[in-house]
C-alpha cells in the first residue's frame, strides 16, 4: 500500500464486474472495496475484466469504495 | 505549468485547481489531490477530457479550468451505465453525440450459425497474419474514403492508439482479408489480447457489400479464436449503424454494456 499526496493507492485483483460500471476488487491484505474505472481508462477503451490486476486508488471519505487507475499486463 | 487557477470552497476547505502540465489539471486540498483531470488527442485530432474527482463540486470546478483552458470542441467517454459521470458531464454542458454498443461475440460455429458459411462465388478469404501489405493498405485507404465520404470515420470503433501520420494500419498480422481476384474488398482487425480478443474493425467496399463478404470474415476469424480455445470476442458497434448491429446481433453475441461520446461545442 502506498500512501502519497495524491492518496492511498493499493494493488488488488477484480473478483465481479456489477452494474452501474463498477467492480469489486479484492486488494493485497483481503479487504473488498466497490471501484470505478478512472475517467484516464475509459477514454483509452482499456478493458477490466475478472481476474485482473489493478491499481486502485481509495477514497479518503470512505475506504470501502475507490478508482480503479491502472490495469497491469498479466 | 500554470500558475493557480481557480479556488472554490467544498465543505470547509478551499480547492485550488491548477493546470500541472499541458494535458494535466489537479484539484488540491490542502496539500492532498482530490481530483485530476486530463486530456488526450485522438488520431483523428479530437481532444478528449478525462475527471476524476471524488466530489460533484471539485469535478464541477476542474471541468470549469479546463473548458476555460481549451478550445472547443471537446470530447469524453462515459460508461453508459454510469449515471453519476453522464450527469456530471452533462451538468457543464456536455451532450451525447454517439452511443456506442460493446457486444461479446461467441466463437463456436455452432452457436454462430457459421460453421456453413462459405465466401461469395469468386472471394477468398486470406486469413490473418496472411494479407500482403501493399494491397491491405489500399484497401485500408480506400475503406476510409468511402466510409469518410458516406456516414464518416467517427461512426466506426474509436481508435485512440497514436500512428504515425498517414498511417493506419500498424500491424498487417492482426488483418484477415477478403480478396476478388488479385482485389482485396474486405477486411477484419483483430487485436489478439489473450484474455478477450476484439475485433476492432470490420469493413467491405461498398460496391462489394450485401453478399456476405463480412460474414465470410467473421467465420474465419472467429473459426480460428474457437479452435484456439477461446469462446469469445468483443466488438464495439455505432448504435446508429444498423447493418453492423443485424451482423453482430445475427450472430448470437450478448450486448456486454455501451459507450458514450459526449461533446462541448
Amino acid at each position: 500500500m502506498t500512501k502519497t499526496a495524491e492518496g492511498i493507492q493499493v494493488e488488488g485483483t477484480v473478483i465481479e464486474c456489477l452494474r452501474n460500471a463498477t467492480f469489486t476488487v479484492e486488494l493485497q491484505n483481503g479487504h473488498k472495496v466497490l471501484a470505478h474505472i478512472s475517467g484516464k481508462i475509459r477514454k483509452n477503451y482499456i478493458k477490466i475484466l475478472p481476474y485482473d490486476r489493478v491499481l486502485v486508488e481509495l477514497s479518503p471519505y470512505d475506504l470501502n469504495r475507490g478508482r480503479i487507475l491502472f490495469r497491469y499486463r498479466n | 505549468m500554470n500558475p493557480l487557477h481557480s479556488t472554490a470552497a467544498t465543505n470547509e476547505h478551499p480547492v485550488v485547481v491548477t493546470r500541472v502540465a499541458e494535458r494535466q489539471w489537479h484539484a488540491l486540498d490542502d496539500d492532498q489531490v482530490v481530483g485530476r483531470g486530463h486530456t488526450s488527442p485522438r488520431p483523428d485530432g479530437r481532444v478528449f477530457l478525462s475527471i476524476d474527482a471524488w466530489h460533484g463540486a471539485v469535478f464541477d470546478r476542474l471541468a470549469d479550468a479546463m473548458l476555460t483552458d481549451l478550445p472547443r470542441p471537446l470530447h469524453t467517454v462515459v460508461d453508459e451505465a454510469d449515471l453519476d459521470q453522464r450527469s456530471g458531464w452533462e451538468r457543464i454542458g456536455f451532450t451525447v453525440r454517439r452511443r456506442e454498443r460493446e457486444y461479446l461475440v461467441p466463437t463456436d460455429p455452432e452457436l454462430t450459425g457459421l460453421h456453413a458459411v462459405r465466401p461469395p462465388s469468386g472471394v477468398t478469404v486470406v486469413p490473418l497474419g496472411e494479407a500482403e501489405d501493399g494491397p491491405l493498405r489500399a484497401l485500408d485507404r480506400a475503406v476510409r474514403t468511402e466510409v469518410g465520404a458516406t456516414v464518416g470515420w467517427e461512426t466506426m470503433p474509436a481508435e485512440v492508439v497514436p500512428l504515425p501520420r498517414g498511417v493506419t494500419v500498424l500491424d498487417p498480422s492482426r488483418y484477415a482479408v477478403a480478396a476478388r481476384g488479385d482485389r482485396y474488398v474486405g477486411l477484419v482487425r483483430l487485436a489478439p489480447v489473450p484474455r478477450q480478443p476484439r475485433i476492432g474493425l470490420i469493413a467491405v467496399r461498398a460496391d462489394q457489400q450485401r453478399h456476405g463478404i463480412a460474414r465470410a470474415l467473421l467465420a474465419e476469424v472467429l473459426g480460428s479464436l474457437h479452435r484456439s480455445g477461446v469462446a469469445a470476442a468483443s466488438a464495439e458497434v455505432d448504435a446508429s449503424n444498423k447493418a453492423a448491429t443485424a451482423l453482430f446481433e445475427g450472430l448470437g453475441s450478448r450486448l456486454a454494456g455501451g459507450n458514450l461520446e459526449l461533446v462541448c461545442r
